[in-house]
């Protein structure tokens, strides 16, 4: 059976159980094995030897050698490109390993047109930079279908549109947290559109509260902001991605979802009623302060109850 | 857990231990406790939940006219903190949970604020007292969450009062003490909780609590806030590298490297490659967490070591006073040394796998 951690310190509080036989219990049943820490030192190794190479690469470019002439630089980066794009076809390779050197490549494509962008001068922030890298990675990153190169292609995607409302679009923070909760959400549902795949909880998790931060920060912004009928999209669409993010926790009884969305609803309501109570005095930090702790308390018990079930 | 399971887990100890004895229905009742049997989600929720609500009653504590009078507040927050306590240790159940830890933060606040109005050294009273009260809700094991935020306060306090004294020098004992202990309690676990019911109870939250001060400690190490002397900046580095090494011949055992001279020539390798960082405690301090996270496969450790070890490597090369050509250098050697490692030992860490 299944024996976790908390299982053994509960058992050890009710019992006469020795020092020993928990040891051994701790290391047979929640202790990583051989296997683990094989697979463990394995990803290390090649995670900083690729990580400290590119970093390596980086600060190369970076240094912005003169007597290196444009063609040298642009031909070194798109050599090294080859390189490890080569490497990656090697058949013999572990697919893990595959998939890190390819995001290391990945890295190199925003060096490259960093590079570029130093010997032109479009200047380093400028936001085509980083729609040119995103739009060249994305082969890769359908390709290789990794976790973390996923995750590093939906932070160039929402870099690209906040860089692009700041210098092109001039969008209203709202619009701009509408398109980025958007865009998340989207990429945070789609688990359950692919159930035969096997997406890494922690990429998941971590975009859901990416979206659910958007969420929270937009919508603080339409409380305090003068009503416009467009911020019913924001408001709108967060209802429903809420609705089904609960009827998701719910169904699989996971206490992150319904924490994150309740706690931002938390969040949101506390804004709200800033908002309303306006002065800044005893009874809106009276009432503030009831209201977070016991709305805290009943999502407490509301996840501890679904989750005995 | 359902009855059956209980059954199971029981079995799994009975196997092989004819004396063992055991309280099923308090495990049983232990299992329907709501405050023994929490989640990530619940702990983290409950935490921010409590400070929130303790900065919103410290604010209405404060517009409410307490303000002006040094004596009431410090001694408002002494009530709050017992009266906190004490509703914790009775009551002990969820419903009151985040209301008493919300009070118990606010008493701290007032009571910080109260002194700091009525005395003129009032860094170390406050510091010295904040260190007494949370040793004393620690040895009364409150909740999980409790144990956490007092854990926090007294290495805090700590912390504040080498900070305020100008003993900067002093934190490196600090750290290094910090290292021993979370080092201790990590490799010693079915020692600690088997010793006594309060330890086991304290185990988990003082454990977290522990591994967010050291990796506090070691930020400060890594600031340029405080002027420490560029003299000592070494000493938690050979601590924690000791205690990396010691952990590496250790774990030797797991990784089947059974001869002494090759779990020596790991240790010696292990060191060297340290060795560079010796004037940047903070990176093998990460390292430290990360490994023994691993080892004991506690994910939030593990989580929090891969952040903070990739936060200090990076903040150790933008420090650098090098020419970025030369840091480039060194970060491509040490890339390409680690690359040779894997390839060096990716077939031995491979084919033993299948065993």
């Amino acid at each position: 059976m299944n024996i976790e951690r908390e299982d053994i310190h509960i058992v050890v509080r009710h019992s006469n159980l020795t020092e020993e036989r928990i040891a051994h219990a701790l290391q047979e049943k929640v202790y990583n094995d051989q296997t683990a820490w094989y697979k463990f030192l394995r990803l290390l190794f090649i995670s900083l030897g690729v990580g400290f190479s590119v970093a390596g690469i980086v600060f190369f470019f970076a240094y912005n050698w003169g007597n290196l002439n444009k063609f040298t630089k642009i031909g070194l980066m798109e050599s090294l490109l080859i390189v490890t794009t080569i490497l990656v076809l090697l058949p013999k390779m572990n697919s893990t390993i595959r998939n890190v050197i390819l995001s290391g490549a990945s890295f190199l494509v925003g060096v490259l047109f960093a590079v570029f962008g130093q010997i032109y001068q479009t200047g380093a922030n400028a936001y085509d930079f980083f729609l040119a890298w995103t739009i060249f990675v994305t082969l890769w990153v359908l390709v290789s279908d990794f976790a973390p190169l996923w995750l590093l292609y939906l932070v160039l995607i929402n870099i690209t549109i906040i860089l692009y409302s700041e210098q092109v679009a001039y969008w209203s923070a709202i619009f701009v947290y509408t398109v980025l909760f958007v865009i998340n959400a989207i990429v945070a549902i789609s688990p359950v559109f692919f159930p035969a795949k096997k997406i890494p909880s922690w990429f998941v998790n971590i975009v859901t509260l990416g979206a659910i931060t958007c969420a929270t920060i937009g919508i603080s912004h339409i409380i305090f902001d003068k009503f416009r009928p467009t911020s019913l999209v924001l408001i709108l669409l967060t209802a429903l991605t809420y609705a089904l993010g609960i009827w998701h926790g719910l169904k699989t009884k996971s206490g992150f979802y319904l924490s994150v969305v309740l706690f931002s609803l938390i969040i949101i309501s506390s804004v709200f009623l800033v908002e309303k109570l306006g002065k800044y005095d005893e009874t809106l930090f009276g009432v503030l302060s009831l209201f977070i702790i016991t709305s805290v308390t009943f999502t407490i018990k509301f996840i501890i109850s679904t989750q005995k079930k | 857990m359902k009855t059956h399971d209980i059954n199971e887990l029981l079995d799994y100890f009975q196997d092989e231990n004819k004396s063992f004895s055991f309280d099923e229905n308090a495990i049983a009742e232990a299992y329907q406790d709501d405050n023994k049997n929490q989640s990530l989600a619940v702990k983290v929720i409950s935490s921010f939940g409590g400070i929130l609500a303790s900065l919103a009653f410290f604010g209405f504590i404060l517009v409410s006219g307490i303000y002006d009078s040094g004596l009431g507040m410090s001694v408002l927050g002494g009530i709050l903190i017992i009266g906190s306590v004490a509703i914790n240790k009775a009551g002990n159940s969820t419903l009151l949970d985040t209301a008493s830890v919300s009070f118990f933060l606010a008493g701290f606040l007032l009571f910080g604020m109260g002194i700091s109005t009525l005395h003129t050294n009032e860094e170390n009273l406050i510091c010295g007292s904040f260190i007494i009260i949370s040793l004393c809700t620690l040895m009364l094991a409150p909740s999980y969450i409790f144990s956490f935020f007092s854990v926090l306060i007294l290495n805090g306090s700590i912390l504040t009062l080498i900070i305020s004294n100008e003993h900067y020098n002093s934190v490196h004992i600090y750290v290094s003490l910090l290292a021993f202990v979370v080092t201790y309690l990590f490799l010693h676990e079915a020692k600690i909780i088997t010793t006594h019911k309060t330890l086991a109870k304290l185990y988990k939250p003082v454990k977290i609590g522990l591994i967010f001060s050291f990796l506090a400690g070691l930020t400060i190490l890594g600031t340029k806030a405080f002027p420490l002397s560029p003299n000592y900046i070494w000493v938690s580095s050979v601590v924690n590298i000791a205690l990396i090494a010691y952990l590496v011949f250790q774990f030797s055992k797991i990784l089947n490297i059974q001869e002494t001279k090759a779990k020596i020539g790991v240790c010696i390798f292990t060191v060297l490659i340290l060795s560079p960082t010796a004037l940047s405690p903070a990176i093998s301090g990460a390292l430290l967490v990360l490994l023994l996270s691993f080892y004991a496969n506690y994910k939030t450790g593990f989580v929090l070591g891969i952040i903070t070890f990739i936060y200090f490597v990076s903040q150790y090369y933008y420090d650098l006073k090098f020419t970025l050509l030369t840091k480039s250098a060194m970060l491509f050697a040490t890339g390409v040394l680690f690359i040779a490692l894997y390839l060096f030992t990716a077939k031995k860490l491979t084919s033993n796998e299948k065993i």
